[in-house]
């Protein structure tokens, strides 16, 4: 048995983050006593409609989010507890529909800094319904072995060291979040564990009392004795007090009072929770408030420090007189766990996952990315450059100070060719479009194929073909012709022998300048001459000579049309931001650049 | 709790229909010269001169001045004004127009458990706090306002006779209106008096409001006076406000001339430090507390402010076990803190003494004992150890 909080509980929770954190803490708690999540919905207007993703055990459950308390109830009528998690300016509202619907008992407030009127408030009003308003600023309510609202009661471990699985004998109640917590635990080791643990919030007028609580304990036969941790200020102790020894109690009563510093403190100097004031003709001291309890026959140690031995002792005298059995505990083997997660279990060791992907070339679990092994701070310090970084990513090598000065030459001279190639016009025309730099670039690189530089590879590959088969430039145009067709890096739409590209004499120039051995980039000069001989235009381009060098870099054929694209992608995000600096607007093509070949208007046939 | 000066006190007080005497808040006397051009009743009516500060014992002070001419006003702000009480300069100064009477009266309104009790008396100043028992009073349910024939009914019962019945009855139900409205915890207007012409005016009031409701109160535009009687020191400031900017909580108050410095987690469990440290006979340097998983620069802040607080020899981190806040992430503001700290000799002769328990405390107890291969003066006990226990054994190792 328990009080408040029980196995018939179920959960609506009133807020944002807060509250879904709270939702999880509970969804541990269920699975401690193996029990399914007794939170059934959310209110929280700004995501209605949305779910909520709780773990219980092993399974993530959605709950669902409303926008109003109504909602929640009618989709979940087994709802009868709201925990209320909202701001501090509309937390009155709040509570105040949840009290106002008929299926909800008990509201529990863990939200700080509520005008005390509002406390005073809805406190009343939920004495007259008969309902229970706890807090506000209560840390929640826990029934061991059965339910926990909030967060009480703490981490997962915590709870299981306070054996919070199964009911003990003591009810606990505090005004201080982190006292419940060391007051459950000091019952786990002195005595057998708990049965509810209460936070009432440390304001100054909470909405439900000690008495009241103390009342509901003395009917809940499981409850031997009650641990009340006080504070000075107010006269809820006094209250409790008066109700103890008003007359016979079953439950024993235990308490301490916090706050006899005052009496030694500078005048007029107070501290602790916001409850925690002394009257102005000295009522409330901690002074009075023991000696008041004690008067009605309450055990109160003289420090907190004796409460251990003094709850030890309460729960000896229950053994003793055969009121309390011993519970037997369980081994560490029979307590509950929470299911890994499968980062722990494979840093414990004892789990193998079997990878999704193989990356061979880049790591970035560490402060900074490696590649190829090798820090980027330490590749930039010691002076390496984008060459050798393409070098390490592309065909895992860190490329010659020689290579990376081709390489660099490269980009450079294919970065950008005019607004009038495919590739930029497409991105010209996405950035007058209005669309985004990824997708106008993207649309750009799109454009890149067998007729706009993307014979890179395809030039590679024939060049190669050729080289290792010991081809003459006879037999290699005389396979292109009866196998491929023409020969991928030959040709050009406007460049020719008497209109030669630059760029062609400018790379061909420094790589033959160099002490470089080049058999690919020779024999693409040889072809280039038999070519241009038949017809004017078909030199060796652009694409073709970058391929024939980066082969005899080394470089896999497959990556070749990777260096335009990398070096063209440059030229791309200019276009953009140049289309989009000048604001240029949307752009159609003209009629007159269309030759409408299409039939002439005429009548549709009915439809068969 | 929030204490409200005098002034915006009154400017309540005028809002919900009491009067009040005629009053003006400065910061020089130029400032005054300058009113009485516009205010007849500064150059016509006798004058009375206070410090509009957050100080107890003005008169005693010096810092009240009675029975004065505008010259004599200006003289007495003038004089007042830039005065240094401990940490606390005089920066405004309350002139008011002295309202001759000869009959003093009390009514107050306090907030209690169930709604608030209106409190009259037929005494007022200082005859009222020897003679309590002619204190009358009545209950108001929270939601509830007091009837005019109830009120009446008290004003009789405190010996309010003829027209005086219905005008303290008057006064009571505006100044309950005030304290409804206005989110008042407490309003004491000691003394009512009688002015030439009948009527019932506050001359002297005490306000608390809740500052938990400022949110609704576009109008309270006035800062809160700290409630001890002193002004906030720099390092109390500077907590605050990190304390507004944060989740959770980071709070301080120094204590001079104590030498057992406070670092204990939670609102609950640091009353019981400090209730440990006075029952063993120690000097509190300091109140602090931090909770609901503050961020750990915060913590920082407050770990900083606490080492530097003068002739300290015990720094207690206690705590109990705590439900959600991070203990190695705290624990980690905190050691940042004391390594600086220990870099700057604020910790030479400092002995350190922690326990703790929340999630995390494993790793946030192991950083702590760490510390001792850095040279620090520290123990570390867990949640075996029971609460206040390193008080005892910080106070008991001499």
């Amino acid at each position: 048995m328990s009080i408040l909080a029980t196995k018939e509980t179920h959960v609506v929770i009133q807020g944002g983050v807060a509250g879904v954190n709270a939702a999880r803490r509970m969804g541990e708690f269920r699975h401690m006593i193996q029990q399914p999540l007794n939170v059934s919905a959310f209110v929280y207007p700004p995501d209605a409609g949305k779910t909520n993703e709780i773990v219980c055990g092993n399974r993530l459950l959605t709950i669902p989010v409303y926008k109003t308390v109504a909602e929640a109830t009618a989709n979940h009528p087994e709802i009868n507890t709201s925990l209320v998690y909202i701001g501090a300016d509309r937390a009155y509202a709040g509570t105040k529909e949840a009290l106002d619907n008929s299926g909800i008992q008990v509201v529990s407030m863990i939200t700080e800094g509520l005008p005390e009127k509002d406390s005073k408030l809805l406190g009343a009003y939920a004495r007259k319904l008969g309902k229970v308003f706890n807090g506000p600023s209560s840390i929640g309510v826990l029934s061991a072995g059965e339910c926990r609202l909030g967060v009480i009661g703490g981490a997962f471990d915590n709870l299981v060291a306070c054996k919070l699985y199964r009911p003990g004998s003591f009810g606990v109640i505090t005004k201080s979040g982190g006292l419940s917590n060391e007051i459950i635990w000091i019952c786990s080791q002195f005595a057998d564990g708990v049965t509810t643990a209460i936070g009432i919030g440390g304001d100054a007028y909470p909405g439900t009392d000690y008495v009241t609580y103390l009342d509901m304990f003395e009917n809940d036969p499981q409850t031997k004795a009650v641990v009340v941790v006080g504070e000075m200020g107010g006269d809820l102790e006094e209250r409790a007090a008066e109700w103890y020894g008003a007359k016979k109690r079953r439950i024993q009563l235990l308490a301490v009072v916090s706050g006899f510093c005052q009496e030694s403190l500078p005048k007029g100097m107070k501290f602790g929770h916001a409850g925690a004031k002394e009257g102005l003709q000295g009522e409330g001291s901690a002074r009075a408030k023991s000696e008041a309890l004690k008067k009605a026959g309450a055990i109160v140690p003289d420090t907190f420090g004796a409460l251990g031995p003094a709850i030890k002792q309460t729960y000896e005298a229950l053994v003793k007189s055969g009121e309390v059995t011993p519970i037997p505990e369980l081994s560490e083997a029979e307590q509950p766990k929470l299911p890994r997660t499968v980062e722990q279990g494979m840093k414990d060791g004892d789990i193998l996952v079997a990878p999704l992907i193989k990356s061979t070339i880049s790591d970035d679990r560490g402060d900074e990315p490696l590649y190829e092994g090798y820090p980027a701070s330490e590749l930039i310090n010691k002076g390496y450059d984008i060459p050798h970084i393409i070098g390490l990513l592309w065909d895992k090598r860190l490329v010659s100070k020689q290579e990376a000065e081709i390489i660099r030459r490269i980009i450079i001279l294919s970065a950008d060719h005019g607004p009038c190639v495919s590739g930029a016009l497409t991105t010209i025309i996405g950035a007058c479009a209005g669309i985004g730099l990824s997708q106008a670039v993207a649309a750009g690189l799109i454009m890149i194929g067998p007729r706009f530089g993307g014979a890179v590879t395809d030039a590679g590959r024939y060049f190669s073909h050729a080289i290792d088969n010991n081809m003459s430039v006879d037999e290699f145009l005389t396979h292109m012709k009866k196998n491929v067709g023409p020969v991928p890096g030959i040709g050009h739409r406007v460049k020719s022998l008497r209109n030669p590209d630059k760029r062609v004499k400018e790379l061909v120039g420094y790589v033959k300048s160099l002490d470089l051995a080049t058999p690919h980039l020779d024999f693409a000069l040889e072809v280039e001459k038999i070519t241009a001989a038949k017809k004017d235009n078909l030199i060796l381009n652009v694409d073709g000579t970058m391929a024939a060098v980066l082969v005899d870099l080394g470089f896999p054929v497959d990556s070749l049309n990777g260096f335009f694209v990398l070096s063209r992608t440059i030229g791309l995000i200019g276009h953009w931001a140049d289309q989009k600096r000048q604001g240029s607007r949307l752009i159609r093509l003209f009629n007159y650049l269309v030759n409408y070949a299409a039939p002439a208007r005429r009548e549709v046939p009915p439809l068969k | 709790m929030a204490k409200v000066l005098e002034g915006p006190g009154m400017g309540l007080l005028k809002k919900w229909g009491l009067q009040t005497p005629n009053y003006a808040v400065v910061g020089s006397s130029e400032e005054l010269e300058q009113l009485a051009q516009a205010n007849d009743w500064l150059k016509n009516s006798p004058l009375v001169v206070k410090a509009h500060e957050a100080l107890g014992s003005r008169f005693k002070l010096g810092l009240v001045k009675v029975g004065l001419d505008l010259n004599g006003a200006k003289a007495a702000a003038k004089e007042m004004l830039g005065r240094t009480v401990g940490t606390l300069t005089v920066r405004e100064v309350i002139v008011s127009e002295a309202v001759d009477h000869s009959e003093e009266y009390y009514v107050a309104v306090k907030s209690t458990r169930d709604g608030a009790d209106v409190m009259v008396a037929n005494c007022g100043g200082v005859e009222v706090e020897s003679n309590w028992d002619r204190v009358k009073r009545c209950s108001v349910v929270v939601g509830d306002a007091p009837s005019d024939a109830s009120l009446e009914v008290l004003a009789k019962e405190a010996g309010f006779t003829g027209d005086l019945i219905a005008k303290v009855a008057d006064f009571a139900r505006k100044l309950f209106l005030c304290f409804d409205n206005e989110d008042a915890q407490y309003l004491e207007i000691n003394p009512v008096v009688r002015n030439a012409a009948g009527e019932l005016v506050a001359l002297d009031a005490v306000t608390l409001l809740d500052g938990d409701a400022k949110f609704r109160h576009p109008d309270w535009t006035f800062p809160f006076a700290a409630e001890f009687g002193r002004a906030y020191t720099q390092n109390e400031e500077e907590v605050m406000a990190v304390d507004s900017k944060v989740k959770g909580s980071v709070k301080l108050i120094e204590i001079p001339g104590g030498d057992t410095a406070m670092l204990p987690a939670g609102g609950g469990a640091s009353v019981y430090y400090s209730d440990a440290v006075v029952a063993r006979g120690g000097k509190l340097a300091n109140y602090a507390e931090y909770s609901g998983d503050p961020p750990d620069w915060a913590v920082e802040v407050l770990t900083d402010k606490v080492c530097s607080l003068p002739g300290i020899k015990n720094i207690i981190v206690g705590g109990a076990i705590a439900n959600f806040t991070d203990v190695k992430k705290t624990f980690g503001g905190i050691i940042n803190a004391f390594r600086k700290a220990k870099t700057e000799g604020k910790l030479d002769g400092v002995r350190i003494w922690v326990r703790r328990g929340g999630p995390n405390e494993k790793q946030g107890l192991a950083a702590m004992t760490a510390l001792k291969d850095e040279g620090f003066n520290i123990e570390v006990f867990d949640r075996r150890t029971p609460l206040t226990d390193i008080v005892d054994m910080a106070l008991a190792k001499k």
